[in-house]
This record gives C-alpha cells, structure tokens and sequence, in this order.
C-alpha cells in the first residue's frame, strides 16, 4: 500500500480529461482513414440549438397537379372523394399524392374503358347483390407480407363484409410456412422450387406467384385448416398445375391423374367434410405445380403472393400466356401490388428512374394481359435510416412515392399511399418506438400488429371508395 | 448557438432520455460530484450529505418523482428496524419484521406486478379489467432487497440499526449502484461510511480500470453487437436462418453480460474513487463448468441475497434432499420472477430451478462414489462441463430475451428446422465487424485474471497526466464506436 492519499486523483483524471475533450472539440478534427470518416469530438452537443438539418430534396411538389385530366376528379363517377371536396377552396391540395391517406385513382387513354377502381367496386356491387358469386384479389408483395401479414387481416375483414371463407392461394412450399398463422402447412423437403432468383431452364414457366414446383419421387404437401374464424375449415379445394402429361398425385389416399396440357390447369377437389386436411402426394410423372387454393362457395378472397426480396420488376418475367390462362382458371379483380422495401436498399438514393423504366413494362404488359381487372399501387411504406444520431426518414422514400404514383396515374390504376396512412414523415419510428411496437427494429418491416393495423387501414381506405361509389 | 433553455431542460427528468453511466450527461454530473465531494472530504457528515443530494437529484433526473420513494422507504426501514431492535418482546420483533416485508414487498408487487396479475385474471374470466398506467420506478427491485436484507439482519441480530438516518439514506440511495445494482448489504456498506476518505494507487488504478472495461464492455461490445445484429434476430426470428438465430443467441449471452456486468463495473469502479468497495459482482461466468457455478459467478449479488434471505429460511438443505431440491426449484423460479413480471421469466427461473437441483443430484452422486478426475480426463471434463453449461445457459436465455413464447419457439425451430449453413459466408460479409467484436468478447472473457490484475497495477501507477492521456484516448475511441442514442440497458426494467 501506497501511504499518500490518493484521494484528488479522481478529480484530478475527471477535470483534466473533461477539459482536453473540451478543448478537442473545439479544435473541430476532421480526419478519415481509407474509407473511414473519424467521427469528431463535440462534448458540447446537447447544448447546441440543433441547425436546421432539413433533406436536400425534400419538395417534391405534388406530381401532375396540372394533368388534371388524368386525376379523375371529384365528382367524377368513381371520384375519390365526397362531391363536397369541390368547394374546397385547393382541391388538389388535398388529394396531394404524398400527403392524402384514402385511395386516388387515375383513369389513362390505353384502359380508358377500366380506369381506377371501377371494375372492381362494380365487382364488389354485383357480389354484394348476389348477381355474382366471387371476387377475388391478388395482392403482391415482398416480405412485407410474407406469412400472410397485412393479407390476412384484410381477407379477414372483407370476408366479414362481402362472405367467403377460406385463405385462397397457397403455394405448394414456403420458407414461412411456419410462421404463417392462417394455415398449417407443411411438406417434404424433396421438392424442386423455381423461381425468380435462381434462373429456371428456358422450359419452366414460373406461376403467377413467382414458383413453379417440381416433385421429387415422393414429394408431398400437407395442408390444415386452423381453429380461427372463417379459417377451420376447407370447403371447396383446387389445385393448380402446369403442363401435365399424365401425371399422377395422391390427394388424402384417393389417386388422380392430371391431365391438361396448358400453361395453367386445375383441378377441383370437393372437400368431403370428414376429412379435415389435404394431403398431396406425387405418385407418377413429376408434373409442375403451382399450389392449392381454398375457398368456400362464393364470397371474396385475397391471394397473397409474397416474394421474399423483390423488388416487383420480377413480375415482368412472368408469360403473357401464363397470366391470361391464370385469369381463365382463377379470375382475378383486382391486383395490388406492394413494393418499396427493397428499393430502397440505398436510403439516401433520391433517383429511381432505374425502376420506373422496368416497372412500366411490367405494368404495361399486366394491363394488356388482365384487361378486365383493375390495379392498385401501394406506395412505399416508410423507412426510417440512422442518420448522424437518430432514425429519420429516408429522403429515397418520397422520391420513390413520386415515382410509385407517376407509374399508377400513367397506367390508369388505383394508387395508395400506405406512407401517409402511416402518418407520413418520422411514422415508422413511432411505430418502431412506440407504447405498442407495431415494427421492427429494422425500421423497414411490420410486426404482427403493425400488419394488422395496415390491414385495416387498407380495408378502410377500399371500403370508402366502395362507399363512395354506391352514392347516387 | 448556445441554448439556455436546452440547458436548463438538460437539467430535468425526461422519460424518453432516462440518464445512464455512458451518456454525456453523466460525465458533467460525474465531474460537478467529484469537485464538492473532494471539498467536503475532511467531514464525515458534509461528504454523506453532499454524495446524498447528488444521488438523490440523479434519481430524479432517472425517474422523475418516484425519487419520493426511496426517501420515504428509507424512513419507514430506519423508524422500524429500530424498533425491532428495541422491542423486548419476540413476538412484537416479528410482526414488525413481518410489517416490514409486506410494506416493500407490496409496493414492489404494486408497481411491478399488478398488470400481471390483472392479465391472468382477465384471462380466467374472460374478463376486463383495464391495467394500471403504471411506470416501473428505476431501480425499486434493487433498492426493495437492500431495505429487507437490511431489516431481516436487524432482526436476526446480526447488525445493530445505523444511529443516524442520514447514513441510512446515503446508503440506500447511493448513485452508483442505484439502477443496475449490484445489491450492497447494508452490513458491508455502513461501517464504510465513516472512514476517512482516503485513496490509495490500487483503488485509483482499480477504480480506473472498473469504469474503463464497464465503458468498453457496455458500448464497445455489447451495445455494438446488440445494435448491429441481435436485436433484428429477436425481433422476428422467424424471418431468419438458423445459423442466424444460433449466431444471435451467442451474441445475445455477449450482450446480456457484457451490458449488465459492464454497468456493475462501472458502479464498482466509481464507488471506489469515492472511497467505497462493493464486492464484485460477476466473476467470468462463462468460464463456469457447471451450472451451480454458473450462479456463483453470474449476478453474485443476487443470488447471494436469494440464499441468504430466501433459500435458507426456506430450510435450505437442512430438511432433507428432497426438500433442498424443492427450495432450489423455489428460489430461482422466485429470483426468475424478480427480473420482470411476465411468463418467460418464470419459466427461465424454472429451468435454472430445475438445472440446479439436478446439479445437486449429481454432485452427490460424485461425492458418494469418490470419484476425483484429474490430469487429461480433468481437462476434457472440463472443457464438456464449459462447453455444456454455455449451451444451457444460452437456451434459457432465449426465453429471457424473446418478448414472447411464441417468439421463443419460432427462434428455436429455425435453429432445429431451418438451419441452412450455406449462408455462413454471407452472413460472415454481411456482419463482419459484428463478429470480429463477438470473437474479441469471448476471447476477453476467458482471459485469466492475472491479465486483469496486471492492467489495474499498471493504471494505479500511472501519473495524473498519464491517466488522463489514457482516458481521452478511451473516450476519443468510444465516439467512434458508440451509436449516440444511448441503449436502454437490459436489466433496467428489474
């Protein structure tokens, strides 16, 4: 032991490094190594007035304002809002692409006759009537809705609304089969998966879901209801498959044989009611499948095609005579595609005509292949990025809503800006940060109940348009 | 610009910026502290006073005016542990004792379990009762143990109630282990109090090396790894590979100790400046070969109070084994439930329960066959022991860390189901710094002690200039590390 008291050392080491930090961040050092910007020293931070750190690019004015003759507007028979909004002293102000929360439809020359939602709300009618006896959507996506988030809540509450019962299209393998709560599915891992990311041979043509399933020798699916509302049972049952010759599965022991030559075929299983599950075993020529629907009678049901990854434009892969055969043999309504996660890999990216050009070619091609059904764009949802020291938005997001809405106004479709539903700039840190966490901490992905919450507010947005159109 | 108002509101609790060791914040307090405590360091009361108020005021700057708590507990524990020790009469001394537990108890269970237990019952009964908007005030499961092992000891005569009520208020509110612990008996910590504050190169250079490898452990490793990569696997495990999963819970058994253990030394080390010694309260507890070691090296602290106070007047092992096994099970699903109230804590407390009596069986088992291993076969045992325990403890963390049990089994069944070890070379690009962090974690972990101890001897020998040269160069490569929103720590919500 030392015998001199030590006791001012503290104070001493304390003071001497506070002033030499102090001292530090007054010299404002600046200096990077290879790639690596050294962070400077400010100690004084906190009490700084924050400068005005506002984006660069933050003014993107609302998009053709000016081609009013695209925007249908108000008061037009599937007008967006209630007539009211013409005395409105700046109605385009509150139709602004990046701020309004409902749904804005377009109408455009090459769909004049199918613009916006009209096809669809007029669908919905006719159900609704009874003169028809199913709709059906198909909403698109990556994993935002992987697991049937935000699909399941929005089939749930439709299906409340206009009947039906049943998750519709279920592919035939998935990688969150697991972790999908509105069906238990499971399956042999002998399967061969193709699809968008791993270059099928010229000879397979991948199904509208981005998959096409080929068996092993004896490859099989399993398919279960689950104890939920509208969910435990399975009524009416099909399965659809590619270009057959001859194969042959087991479906629950009893043999068939798939015939059909077509790009898309399917067969129709009446569920018997003892049998509460599917079971489907290859049992002869490996014949390419794309997975099994279940609906009930009749009703409305929503067909999640999640795609881990993508970012849309891989739909453009997918041919012309595949899609019009699928709307033969499952007719589809409506289509809704919700991209934006993965475009926006480079957060500070303000420039995405890299997607628009691709993206009108897939959209031009699905118009012309699905000329009766009509189309809504999602917008991006936010997504926030650390900046300096704290998650902001990422500028990428308004700039790509810009290019997200200039893609549906130019193709006549339905446009939905799930950003601004959100709650718009900073939103997806309340929702990450917030008393219910409803994100993750990637500030990108929904949890269940952020999902749930988009659901509903997706449903709402459809429901007042639906709303609307009834008004005389 | 300088800005008074941002200064002055600096000053005032905020809830959505709760004040921690490694916040800016925490170094001018630390340095305003330090100057008065060095004034009054002649004078036993002036010093108890001043290091008081400064913990008090650091209580409320953490949770605003739930400060009145630990006063007004303070005066209830001082008014009747004295009684107790006045009282003639045995029964009077256990009903007050008796008084005593309920009074902490029931306010801990108030604030910390109420909207529990309204869960369970509205689950029973389908019913609705709403829940409580009830904020966890910092600290009280910490502070709640130290008042009862306190009392208890008064009544077990084994201390004599402290004469000044003062004292009791600086020891129950003193600012370094305030949030995070570690539990300091009152019996270690009282008698310290009036000694004169005097510092000798080995507590400087202990001191020192406490806050540094506290500041290296918390922001450094844990906060890194926890930010970088844990945090998105336990988020939604089921949107991840196996090796991912697998790779996130080693991460996360880095996180948890480096986080809590890092916090404990930083609560050591500035005790120590200021004259005080804490026992220790983790001791390397990876390196344990088995799982009653695990809990003498990991939350010291802890689960010395739970044997203390709860194991042994249990009965302990002195009712018979099946009884000992019992009260095993019993106090660790009790200190499970002390982390926080929900499901997976009790269940985590169970597994430990469960492991540790199983433990039992088998070090009685090798007690009665006289079985010694030495040489090779003690090593390998060892390394398998290590190897094991690690592994027991990281499952169970998984149920510590995931908010759900749903969420616990997903990340389980990726790892059992979903494996996919092809992606290690991309997840290895995709995370490098993370990992090389996560190596030099665990390699630091299991370094041996004499390592330590020579780092503390060099730092205690290091002239004023050098120590400050040092700790600039430490602070300098903290900003460069550390992500500027500081991370709630762990164990805060105990």
């Amino acid at each position: 032991m030392s015998g001199k008291n030590k006791s001012a050392y503290p104070f001493y080491i304390v003071f001497g490094t506070l002033a030499c930090l102090v001292g530090l961040s007054q010299l404002n050092l600046n200096f990077s190594f290879k790639d690596f910007q050294f962070r400077k020293l400010d100690l004084l931070s906190d009490l700084r007035t924050s400068e005005n750190k506002l984006p660069d690019q933050k003014s993107f004015t609302a998009a053709n304002k000016t081609g009013g003759s695209k925007h249908l507007s108000p008061g037009d028979s599937v007008s967006t809002g209630g007539s009211d909004s013409l005395a409105a002293a700046n109605p385009d102000s509150r139709y602004d692409y990046l701020s309004y929360t409902g749904i804005l439809e377009y109408a455009s020359p090459e769909a004049a006759d199918n613009p916006g939602l009209r096809r669809f709300l007029a669908a919905l009618n006719d159900l609704k009537a009874g003169k028809r006896s199913k709709v059906r959507i198909a909403y698109f996506g990556d994993s935002m809705i992987e697991g049937d988030l935000i699909t399941a809540d929005l089939r749930d509450s439709l299906q409340h609304f206009f009947g039906g019962a049943g998750v519709g299209f279920v592919p035939i393998t998935s990688v969150v089969a697991s972790f999908r709560t509105t069906i238990t599915h499971t399956f042999s891992k002998d399967w061969k998966d193709y699809h968008y990311k791993n270059s099928p041979p010229s000879n397979v043509l991948l199904g509208l879901s981005g998959h096409t399933f080929y068996p092993g020798g004896s490859s099989w699916a399993k398919y279960s209801p689950v104890k939920k509302p509208l969910l435990d049972k399975f009524e009416e049952v099909s399965v659809l498959y590619g270009p057959a010759g001859n194969g042959m599965v087991t479906i629950n022991d009893k043999p068939y044989t798939l015939t059909g030559s077509r790009t898309v075929n399917r067969l129709d299983l009446r569920q018997d009611t003892g049998a509460q599950s599917i079971t489907l075993v290859n049992s002869g020529n490996a014949v390419p499948l794309y997975g099994v629907c279940f609906e009930s009678e009749n009703g409305i049901y929503v067909d999640n095609y999640s795609f881990r990854g993508i970012s849309g434009v891989e739909l453009g892969r997918l041919s012309a005579a595949m899609v019009r055969q699928m709307q033969e043999e499952r007719h589809y309504d409506l289509v809704i595609m919700h991209y934006g996660a993965n475009v926006l890999f480079r957060p500070e990216l303000t420039d995405y005509s890299w997607y628009q050009k691709p993206m009108t070619k897939v959209l031009d091609s699905l118009r012309q292949d699905l000329p009766g059904t009509s189309f809504l764009i999602v917008g991006t949802a936010d997504k926030s990025y650390r900046k300096a020291d704290k998650y902001v938005t990422a500028p990428g997001v308004e700039a790509l809503l810009k290019v997200q809405h200039d893609l549906a106004a130019d193709h006549g479709t339905a446009y939905w800006n799930l950003y601004a539903a959100m709650g718009g700039e900073g939103s997806m840190v309340k929702w990450v940060e917030g008393d219910t966490v409803m994100a993750n901490k990637d500030y990108t992905h929904f949890n269940r109940t952020g999902a749930a919450k988009v659901g509903a507010l997706l449903y709402k947005a459809l429901m007042n348009e639906y709303r609307l159109a009834q008004q005389p | 610009m300088f800005n008074i108002d941002k200064l002055l509101s600096e000053l005032l609790y905020d809830p959505a910026n709760p004040v921690l060791f490694n916040s800016g914040f925490f170094f001018y307090f630390f340095a305003l502290f330090i100057l008065c405590y060095l004034l009054a360091s002649n004078n036993k009361r002036a010093r108890v006073i001043i290091y008081t108020v400064f913990s008090l005021y650091f209580f409320y700057k953490a949770c605003g005016y739930y400060v009145g708590l630990v006063i007004l507990s303070a005066i209830v524990d001082y008014n009747l542990s004295h009684w107790i020790h006045r009282t003639p009469s045995k029964s009077t001394k256990k009903t007050l004792l008796v008084t005593s537990i309920i009074l902490n108890i029931g306010l801990l269970f108030y604030f910390k379990y109420t909207n529990f237990f309204i869960g369970i019952v509205n689950d029973l009964t389908a019913g609705h009762i709403p829940f409580l908007n009830l904020i966890l005030p910092i600290g009280i499961s910490f502070y709640t143990f130290e008042n009862l092992s306190y009392t208890i000891d008064v009544y077990r005569e084994e201390i004599e109630p402290v004469n000044d009520f003062m004292d009791y208020l600086f020891f129950l509110s003193f600012f370094p282990k305030l949030m995070m612990g570690p539990i300091v008996r009152a019996a270690d910590f009282i008698p310290q109090i009036s000694q004169p504050y005097r510092l000798s190169s080995e507590d400087i250079g202990k001191g020192m090396y406490l806050i540094i490898a506290g500041l290296f452990k918390k922001i450094v490793i844990s906060d890194f790894i926890y930010q970088n990569f844990v945090q998105y696997i336990f988020d939604d495990p089921s949107k991840h590979t196996g090796l991912e999963c697998l790779v996130g819970v080693y991460g996360y058994a880095l996180v948890i100790y480096c986080d809590f253990s890092g916090y404990s030394d930083m609560a050591l080390g500035i005790a120590r400046w200021t004259g005080f010694k804490i026992p220790p309260n983790f001791d390397s507890p990876y390196q344990s070969s088995n799982i009653t070691e695990f809990w003498r090296r990991w939350h010291i602290s802890l689960s010395s109070w739970l044997r203390d106070y709860l194991y042994i007047p249990l009965g302990g092992n002195r009712k018979g084994k099946v009884r000992q096994y019992i009260n095993l099970a019993l106090t660790m699903l009790i200190g499970g439930f002390w982390h926080g109230a929900s499901w997976n804590f009790i269940f985590w407390g169970a597994m430990h329960g469960g492991a540790l009596a199983l433990d039992k069986v088998r070090i009685d088992a090798l007690k009665k066959r006289k079985a010694v291993f030495a040489g090779w076969k003690a090593a390998l045992f060892k390394v398998i022991g290590i190897l094991i325990t690690f592994h027991f403890v990281c499952f169970c963390w998984v149920f510590f860390k995931a908010s759900t049990f749903h969420d616990a089994w997903s990340l389980l069944h990726q790892i059992a189901y979903d494996f996919q070890p092809e992606i290690a070379m991309d997840l290895y690009n995709g995370y490098t710094a993370v990992f090389w962090v996560m190596i030099m974690g665990f390699i630091l972990h299991f370094l041996p002690s004499k390592a330590e101890f020579s780092m503390e001897t060099i730092l205690g020998r290091l002239p004023v200039a050098g120590s400050i040269a040092v700790l600039v160069i430490f602070v300098w490569l903290l900003v460069q590390v550390k992500s500027t929103q500081p991370m709630i720590p762990i164990y805060f919500q105990f």
